[in-house]
């Protein structure tokens, strides 16, 4: 939590930053099909954005787009203030690390690295001084006259961010960076790269399927799905504000159930009624209630909300997940106490974890 | 007995296929002109070769139509591999099939289609016409060569030649080219190859004036066989299955067989 509350203190100054790419009503069509439906976003400098969403959503070809490789079919991006549709790929001010770091095999790692300051006429001194201090700043110093195809995956994948750094982009795209390594190395990776984004203070527009990922990183989360945008905000934000019922299951856990907001800060499911601080729903109004398995707080039989039995127990580490059937419904609960299978327990929320969300409209749900 | 029986027949196949050669090779360093005797050993027909203007002109027509066509169809033909592979699925498997099919086609066909063609045009056969019959088979080789290697490479190569600065011509230079150039190279070897051994499309594609070294054996050995083309047979056999091993050699570090 603490954390999280860190990235939003930084996204307050973030406020302050410039516009640099903006996104204009863009849409991308592949032989007919809509992969991309009037999207429009704006990124600042020195922001850590993440495009999350499942595959298929869009969240590539919205990179590639600004990255130069795809023209969309409709719509402008604005980059620092110029229209840089149409411009090629060689001559933006970005870099990208591609998912399967695409590093040429036939050079060596420093020749690699060295491969768009060469294309520059950089001095040779200046090229030697630049690739070394970046071989330093991803851990592998002396790597330089080895072949890449030596190294392991996540050498490569820093050599990959190292190729794209030392041309001193204005923003660094990451399409899936860190999908092929295993899940240490991944953790690790995170950290770094979230160091090094705010050291150089370099704008990163990443893009991932993990939800935790994008949490632990992101100053703005983008969450996408069939060529939409659902959501943007803060990762506090989107974890405790979810929009709507596909947002609040991508992002972690959620137990979602339908309800009826009988009137502003009462709402009505699983045949009982719950006090809450949502409100402007209207009356009667048919909602989405999501609650976090953390949120359900597990108390005696006769003082709970709702009175459930419990049906299965799983060992997580930090905390048991429970399935409680209450209400009709089968409800996830995450606790650190333990209460046996088959026992009869209260389950109880408090107004401030339920949270009332919409309907999700027809068009987001396909 | 089963493994002699085995044993028996690889022998059987490999003395058929090579004694003849053998034979060939033999009679080249024969002294006397009969095939029935043996004089005593000589080299006075390769002596001969080399003085014969005919045959020293057909082994210059040879050559240099061998080396035109492969560096001529290498070209074009990595260009054309880059080309399909850059392709969508369908016209691409569509370009293969087009490829491949000349490649199965017996060669005098290819060859009587190619003198039709020049016959229909009206363009006299000769030197050049040879040389674009062979170009012309030589292509599908060195696509066939070329693609595998595109196919290995990371599919993000070009894109990130680009990302880093690269315009399109400078990425194909820099980074497409050195990651096929084994296939590029296996190509060429390939082409020159099969131009300076082919007789059936170079015999319809030429003009009796403008011989290549298989097109005057076979017009020479029509009036019967004399014992310098013996010693011509013996020096393309070798050349031939020199280079055959080393193309052999290249395309089997290419695709290493797993065990």
């Amino acid at each position: 939590m603490a954390d999280n509350n860190v990235s939003r203190a930084e996204y307050v100054s973030m406020e302050e930053q410039p516009r640099l790419i903006t996104l204009n009503n863009i849409s991308k069509e592949y032989d007919g099909v809509t992969v991309l439906d009037h999207i429009n976003l704006y990124i600042r400098k020195k922001e850590f954005v993440t495009l999350l969403g499942p595959s298929g959503c869009g969240k590539t070809t919205t990179l590639r787009i600004i990255g130069g490789f795809e023209t969309p079919t409709e719509g402008t991006v604005i980059f620092d203030g110029q229209d840089i549709t149409n411009l090629p790929a060689y001559k933006r001010r970005v870099n990208t690390v591609f998912q399967k770091y695409a590093l040429f095999p036939h050079l060596n790692v420093a020749d690699n690295i060295a491969f768009g300051l060469k294309l520059k006429k950089t001095p040779k001194d200046e090229i030697a001084r630049k690739v070394d201090r970046m071989l330093e700043l991803v851990n592998l110093s002396g790597y330089g006259k080895r072949s890449v195809e030596s190294l392991s995956g996540g050498q490569q994948q820093r050599i990959a961010i190292a190729r794209a750094l030392v041309n001193e982009p204005e923003v660094l795209l990451l399409d899936e960076p860190l999908g092929a390594l295993d899940l240490k190395l991944r953790k690790e990776m995170q950290l770094e790269l979230k160091s090094m984004q705010q050291r150089l203070g370099i704008t990163f527009l990443y893009v991932t399927h993990d939800q935790e990922e994008a949490l632990t990183m992101s100053d703005t989360i983008v969450v996408m799905r069939g060529g939409r945008i659902l959501q943007i905000g803060t990762p506090k934000g989107i974890y405790d504000e979810p929009k709507n019922a596909f947002v609040a299951n991508f992002i972690g856990e959620s137990n979602i159930v339908p309800g009826v907001m009988l009137k502003d800060e009462l709402v009505e499911f699983c045949g009982a009624r719950f006090a809450c601080v949502d409100e402007g729903f209207g009356e009667n109004a048919e909602v989405d209630v999501v609650i976090r398995p953390e949120d359900i707080v597990l108390v005696g039989e006769d003082v709970g909300h709702l009175t459930g039995v419990v049906r299965s127990v799983l060992f997580k580490g930090v905390h048991y997940e429970m399935m409680i059937e209450a209400g009709g419904i089968l409800w996830k609960v995450h606790s650190t106490t333990m209460e046996p299978e088959g026992s009869r327990v209260g389950l109880s929320v408090v107004p401030f974890n339920i949270h009332i969300m919409h309907k999700m409209e027809e068009a987001n749900a396909k | 007995m089963k493994k002699f029986l085995q044993r028996f027949y690889i022998i059987l196949i490999l003395l058929f296929l090579y004694v003849p050669i053998l034979v060939l090779i033999v009679q080249s360093f024969n002294a006397g002109k009969s095939r029935a005797k043996w004089e005593g050993l000589s080299f006075v027909w390769y002596e001969e070769l080399f003085k014969s203007s005919a045959i020293m002109d057909a082994l210059k027509v040879t050559v240099t139509i061998a080396l035109l066509a492969a560096v001529i169809s290498t070209v074009l033909g990595t260009l054309a591999a880059i080309g399909i592979y850059a392709m969508k699925k369908r016209p691409q498997a569509l370009m293969m099939t087009l490829t491949n099919i000349p490649m199965t086609m017996p060669d005098i066909v290819t060859g009587i289609s190619l003198m039709l063609l020049y016959l229909f045009f009206r363009v006299d056969r000769g030197y050049w016409t040879m040389l674009l019959a062979h170009i012309t088979f030589d292509i599908p080789y060195v696509i066939l060569s070329v693609m595998p290697k595109l196919k290995q490479m990371n599919k993000f190569s070009y894109e990130a030649a680009l990302d880093l600065g690269c315009t399109p011509g400078q990425a194909l230079r820099k980074v497409i080219l050195p990651a096929v150039k084994p296939g590029v190279v296996t190509g060429a070897m390939l082409a020159f190859t099969l131009s300076l051994d082919d007789f059936t499309i170079s015999y319809f594609t030429t003009s009796p004036l403008v011989q290549n070294l298989s097109t005057l054996i076979y017009s020479q050995a029509r009036k019967g066989i004399k014992p310098t083309l013996n010693a011509l047979s013996a020096l393309m056999f070798i050349t031939l299955l020199v280079l055959l091993l080393i193309v052999n050699r290249r395309t089997a570090d290419n695709h290493p067989v797993k065990s």
